[in-house]
This record gives structure tokens, sequence and C-alpha cells, in this order.
């Protein structure tokens, strides 16, 4: 016996060490586990859809070139060979260069998609503007203004113009590879611009080279202007959240006096954090404000116009997470910090808050989150400011860890792209076999089950399809299902019901008539209908009985 | 027409006879407790019939996970109670003759057809799809108005007063209803703090007996 005991328990023992050391290595590679949100906003197990492959430094680019006299690339002997503080980057897709906007180090650095150096750009010939320095002599030297002053952002076209958001120097630059400035947009002179300041951060060019430049002061939208240089006016402005205050002051507004409604808080929109421009011209724009819940992402169409509310999911959805959580006291919530559009329209958001990424669709539907705000691992990030995207890449430049985080597609994120790519173009069926190898390797995918249900409603399999289209909680879908199947039901059964209908209406007849003629006594329905009354009382009087039984039984008790 | 009824009859009757059933009933002193007490206990059925069943397409959230019993009982049993209570309070001031357990048969048997229609209709959604939804809220929505006018004709014929003075009766009683769940939260949540002080000293008391 105890011999026997002791081989189970040794053969119980090695299989959990089995177990164990097999889970740990095939969980080795995610760095943290990755979730999704189900049909009920809750936050559910998800696969791994991106997976940290590259973390991209200064040292890897190269960046001690600059300080090295022998090398092409040499700039001074103090250049710094780590990122600073860097606030953006930007992929030039036609020529596959990298721009990364070393803010700290007042430069801009141009490598290939590899990220080995190309060139670094310092000093800009050609502009307008001076700048006053004050010489230790005490005299003041007028200089032109060759350098740049914390760039924030920048955009290249496609034919190498580069596009420099100068922030503290208040100007973009519009030069060429050359660093030549062709070009430089300041404070607009018009009765429109009401700011003091020009702290332009962000900056954009339209196919008809019209550019669009964020200064956090303005609120009324983007600053616009023509390729000629001339000042347009704002692009798709915010709209004010309403909130219990904004209510209440605009009541008060309408019986205050004119000096009495100029010391009420004006309610005024919160400007946005950043954009990006898709294949087609769509500028899709990102509000940093926490909490909010208007306009936090948009879809702009040339005219201005919010068009997110035009598709399958956009006018309802609350990007980021769903709930924010609070933890020892500090509540973190959302802060979508950039945007990237990828293939097919793929939409990339950046949340500074948890340093998360939030892929959806682009009929907004939630595909994947990943990333994390753990800075000391893998794909972890402390000040996430920017985001890329290319192929099946996604690039996040931290500007505390001062390097760049490289997300390639798992085999996982393929099969959902794909799929997601077929569906959304409304071939249900062809994605069938791919949704179907989803929900093997994730249960938990809730739009596989929408997905295959519709296949299955095209296919004419109905109920399959109202199986399916239930576990992925899609109503209107089912609804249909179940009208098709409902009518169906009918069809199949119609001669059986009618067949049935119609023998028990020539049987009642013929009861009748019996009865008319007198066949059937009146008093055997009577002798029926009592024998049948009579069971029911007896076993009503059964239970009012043990009911009663009981009662008596726990009054003596007492 | 005979009064000779058993109690089952006696519900029969007022349901179907919204005007002078209730007269009848006044004056035959007639209603059973004990069906007072099936039918409250079958509204709380309906309400849990009413929000976890239906198609699937018409309730969703009746296929989530999460059912919490504790709305569904103060949306019927609670709100029942208040209504009794309250509708007592006004109208003994208000010269009504009614007494509790009189006010309490003549609510309940207003309620049956408000149950029988939400039950119906609930099940209806079953075999319906949405653009034929008419079908069951109709029947939900007669429930509704059935019960309100057997709620106004039973209080009428149970304080023996003029139509008016049961409309603002209701009014009051309503009006009633708040107030007494307002008190009973704040009641509530006085005993929370009540009860946060002596678990707060008995804490304390442990860790210095402990210390």
């Amino acid at each position: 016996m105890t011999h026997i005991n002791i081989k189970k328990v040794l053969c119980l023992f090695v299989a959990i060490m089995l177990t164990v050391t097999m889970a740990v290595t095939a969980f080795a590679d995610d760095p943290y586990t990755s979730y999704n949100y189900n049909a009920w906003k809750e936050a559910v197990p998800s696969q791994n859809g991106y997976q940290v492959t590259d973390t991209i430094t200064g040292a890897d680019i190269g960046l001690d070139q600059l300080s090295d006299p022998d090398s092409e690339f040499f700039i001074s002997e103090d250049e710094p060979a780590t990122l600073s503080d860097a606030k953006d980057f930007f992929l030039c897709e036609s020529t596959e260069e990298w721009y990364i906007v070393d803010t700290g180090n007042n430069r801009i650095i141009k490598t290939d998609l590899e990220f080995n150096l190309l060139a670094c750009y310092k000093t800009f010939t050609g502009s307008s503007m001076t700048t006053e320095t004050t010489l230790e002599d005490g005299t003041v030297e007028v200089t032109e203004a060759n350098t740049l002053k914390s760039p924030y952002g920048i955009y290249v076209d496609e034919d190498g113009i580069m596009y420099i958001a100068d922030r503290d120097n208040q100007r973009v630059i519009k030069c060429n590879q050359d660093c030549e400035i062709i070009m430089e947009y300041t404070r607009p002179e018009s009765e429109l611009y009401d700011s003091v300041s020009f702290y332009c951060t962000k900056v954009l060019v339209d196919a008809a080279k019209n550019v669009y430049i964020i200064c956090p002061a303005v609120n009324s939208g983007a600053i616009m202007y023509s390729a000629s240089g001339s000042f347009l006016g704002y692009f798709g402005a915010n709209k004010v959240e309403v909130t219990a205050t904004v209510v209440i002051n605009r009541m008060w507004r309408r019986i205050a006096t004119e000096s009495q409604s100029a010391t009420l808080t004006k309610a005024t929109p919160v400007e946005y954090a950043n954009f990006d421009i898709d294949e087609q011209g769509f500028i899709y724009t990102v509000t940093e404000a926490a909490n909010t819940t208007t306009d936090a992402v948009k879809k702009l169409n040339p005219a201005g116009e919010n068009i997110i509310s035009r598709t399958e999911n956009g006018a309802e959805i609350v990007f980021g997470d769903q709930t924010s959580v609070t933890y020892s006291g500090t509540t973190y919530s959302t802060r979508l910090t950039d945007i990237a559009i990828g293939d097919n329209g793929i939409v990339n958001i950046l949340d500074y808050t948890s340093g998360r990424i939030f892929q959806y669709d682009r009929e907004f539907n939630l595909l994947f989150i990943f990333g994390c705000d753990q800075e000391d691992q893998n794909g972890g990030f402390d000040n996430p400011n920017a985001i890329e995207t290319y192929g099946d890449k996604v690039y996040i430049l931290d500007g505390r860890n001062n390097d760049i985080t490289v997300f390639s597609e798992t085999l996982f994120g393929s099969y959902v792209h794909e799929a997601n790519e077929m569906y959304n173009e409304g071939l249900y069926e062809d994605s069938l076999a791919l949704w179907k190898e989803i929900l093997k390797r994730d249960g938990n995918y809730n739009m596989a089950y929408v997905a295959i249900g519709r296949a299955l409603l095209n296919q004419d399999e109905y109920q399959e399809a109202m199986k399916y289209l239930k576990a992925g909680f899609d109503d209107e879908d089912y609804d249909k299902a179940f009208e098709y199947y409902r009518k169906d039901l009918i069809r199949n059964n119609f001669t059986a019901a009618i067949i049935v209908i119609a023998v028990l209406i020539v049987l009642y007849l013929v009861v009748k008539m019996l009865q008319k003629r007198g066949k059937i006594p009146d008093h055997l329905w009577k002798r029926l209908f009592r024998l049948i009354g009579n069971g029911i009382k007896t076993l009503a009087n059964k239970i009012v009985g043990a009911v009663t039984k009981k009662k008596g039984g726990a009054a003596n008790g007492l | 027409m005979v009064y000779d009824m058993t109690p089952i009859q006696w519900l029969k009757h007022v349901i179907f006879h919204p005007t002078e059933g209730y007269e009848d009933m006044r004056w035959k002193k007639q209603g059973s407790m004990v069906i007072t007490v099936v039918i409250v206990f079958f509204l709380l059925i309906a309400q849990i019939v009413n929000q976890r069943m239906g198609g699937f397409a018409f309730n969703m959230a009746a296929y989530s996970d999460v059912f919490n019993i504790v709305p569904i009982i103060t949306q019927s049993v609670i709100i029942y109670i208040t209504w009794v209570v309250a509708n007592w309070s006004f109208c003994t001031l208000l010269d009504g003759e009614g007494n509790m357990r009189r006010i309490a048969i003549y609510t309940a048997y207003a309620l049956v057809p408000y149950i029988v229609c939400t039950i119906v209709s609930t099940l209806m959604t079953y075999f319906l799809t949405l653009d034929e939804s008419i079908w069951s809220s109709a029947i939900f929505y007669v429930g509704i108005g059935w019960t309100a006018v057997l709620l106004v004709t039973g209080m009428k014929a149970c304080h023996q007063y003029s139509y008016t003075k049961t409309f603002v009766c209701i009014v009051l009683t309503l009006v009633g209803m708040l107030l007494i769940l307002c008190l009973f939260v704040l009641l509530l949540s006085l005993f929370q703090q009540v009860y946060v002080f002596f678990y707060t000293i008995y804490t304390e008391l442990l860790y210095r007996v402990r210390s």
C-alpha cells in the first residue's frame, strides 16, 4: 500500500514541477498580463497583441559620434550622447526616416528605420528673427535666431521639408534638409488671435500644405496657416464639457448684470494635446485633460467637423481605461497624450498616466491594450511623450527614460488585424476561420463572437448565429437572427400546425353535434370536471393541512 | 346580485368591476389578508421576472452575471409597505374611514392587473422581435393603467371620499412616501455612524489590551 502511495506522490510531484516550469517558460516573454474590456466594460484577461522587441537609447542610435572629432557627424566636443526629455518624434513614411525632437538638447536627430544616425540638425540659417544675448562684459549682442530653443514637435512632408515647432522661440520653422529656413510662422497679427504668446508645441501639414499648429494657451482649436504663410483661422475647436457648474453659471448669467457676469468663470473648452493625419486627410485629435468625456478623441474632416459619431460605435465610446483607479489616495485617470494612425486606419492612443497604448480599429472597436507604467521593466514607461506606428510595429518615445521602445505584433495580433480588416470590409464569411482561431487562443475576445455570429447569419445558420451573437452580447444582430429563425420555424411547421388546428376544430364540431343529438349526456362533462376539481381540492387541503400542522407545532413549542 | 362568494371570487369581482367592486367589498366587509400577502409576494416575483427574464434582444442586462435582489425588494415590497403606511397616516388625519388592514388589502387587490400584465409582457418578448415590441409594451401599459384605475377607486371606497379628495390624498401619499424613505435613509446612515463609533472604541480597547 505504502509503496503505491509513494509512487503516486512522486508522480504527482513530478507532474506539478513540470507544469510549473512549463508555465514559467510559456509566459516568460510577457512582461505583464494583458487585458481587454468585455461587453459590460469590465476588464478581462486577454492575449498580448504586441510585445516589446527592442529598446533604443542614445547609445544605440550612435549619438556618441556627435562628439567624436573623427566622425562625419561631429558637431562639438561636449555634445551629449543621450536623448534628453525628447517630446516628439516623427516617421517620414516616404523615405522611411525617423526625426527625433531632442527637446532638452535643442536638436533634431535624423535616423533610418533601424535607428542608425543619419544627421543631426542644430543650427539653421536664414531666420528673420533675432535673439538678444547678454555677453560677459554686459553688452547685449543681437544675433540671428539660428538655433532651436526647446523644440516640441516636428512634421516632415514627403519632399523632406521639415516643420519644427520651436516652442521657446515662439515660432514654427519650415526648412529643408540643408537647414535653410524657408518660412517662419510666428504669432498671427490678427484680431482673431487673442493670446499674447505663441508657445507652439505640435505641428501638422495636410496634403494642400496647410500648416496646423497647436498652442496650449489657445483653446479655439489648432492655428491654421495657408501654404503661403498667411493666418487662416482656427481648426476644429473642442466643445465645452457640460457639467453642473457650467449649467448653473449659464442660468446665473441670464439674471446677472454685466459687471456681475464678468466675475463668473467663463466656460472654455480644453485645448487638444496632439494630433495626427491619416492617408485620407482626416485629422485625429486627442485631449489630455484628465476625466474628459467630451471630445477626448476626435476625427475631423477637412471642414473641422467631428465625424467620429458616424463610425459604428465611436459616438458613445469611452476612450482609454473605463474606470479610474484610486491607489494610496491618488486617483489615476486616463490622460490621452498622443495618437498615431496606422495601416487600415488603426488608431493607437497613448495614455500618459498608465503608460498604456489603446489600439482601436477604424470603427473604434477596441483591439488591444498594451504597455504599462512600471518604468523599470521592458514595455513600461515613465513619461511616454509620443507614439508612432509603422507596419506591424508601434514605437513609444519616453522622455524620462530617454529611449524609444519598439513593440512588435504577435501572432495573435496579426490574426486579429487580418480578421478585423476583413470584418470591417464586410467579408464576414472569409474571416470566419481566422476568428475561430482567435477564439481558440482567447475565449474572452468579444469581437470574435460577434464576427462569427454575423458570418453565420450571412450563411443562413440562424440558430448557430444566435448562440454566438448571444455570447458576444450583440442584441441587434441577435434580433435579426432570431427573426429569421422564427420565420423558418413557422414555415417548416406550418402544415403540421394547420393540420392540428383543423383536427381540433373538427373534433369540437363533432362533439357539439353529438351533444345536440343527446349522444353524450351532460353529466358526463360535469362528472369529469368534478373529478378534476376534487383532485385539486384534496391536494390543496393536504398542503394547507401540512402548513397548519407545522404552525401548530411551532405554537406548541412556544 | 348574490354576494355569497369565496375570497378568490371576491378578488375577481373587484378586478373586473372597478367602480362598484370595492364598494361591494367594503359593505360586505370582505377581503383576505392571506391573499394580500400572496399578491405582494407575486409583486416581488413580477419585478424579478421583469428584470431577470425576457428575450435577449429586449433585456440584455438579464443575461449578465450580476444580480442584486435588494433593489428589486425595494422596488416592490418596500414601496408597497411605504404606500400603505403613508396613506394611512394622511387619511386618518383627513377623515378617512379605512384602517391599516383595509388599506393594505385594497391596495394589493389593485396590483393584480399590473403583476399579471408585467409577467405576460415579459414572457411575450421571448417570441417577439424588436420590431414587434409594441405588443408587449402595450400589454405592460394596459396593466399599469388598469392598476391605476383600481387604486383610485379602491382608495375612494376604502376611505369613503369624493374623487377630488381621493386624488388629493393620493398626491399627499406620494409626498409622504418620499418623506418616509428620506427619513429611513437618514436613519440608516445615522446607525452606520453609531456603529462605526462603537467599532472604533472596540478596536481602540483591543489595541490597549494587547499592548
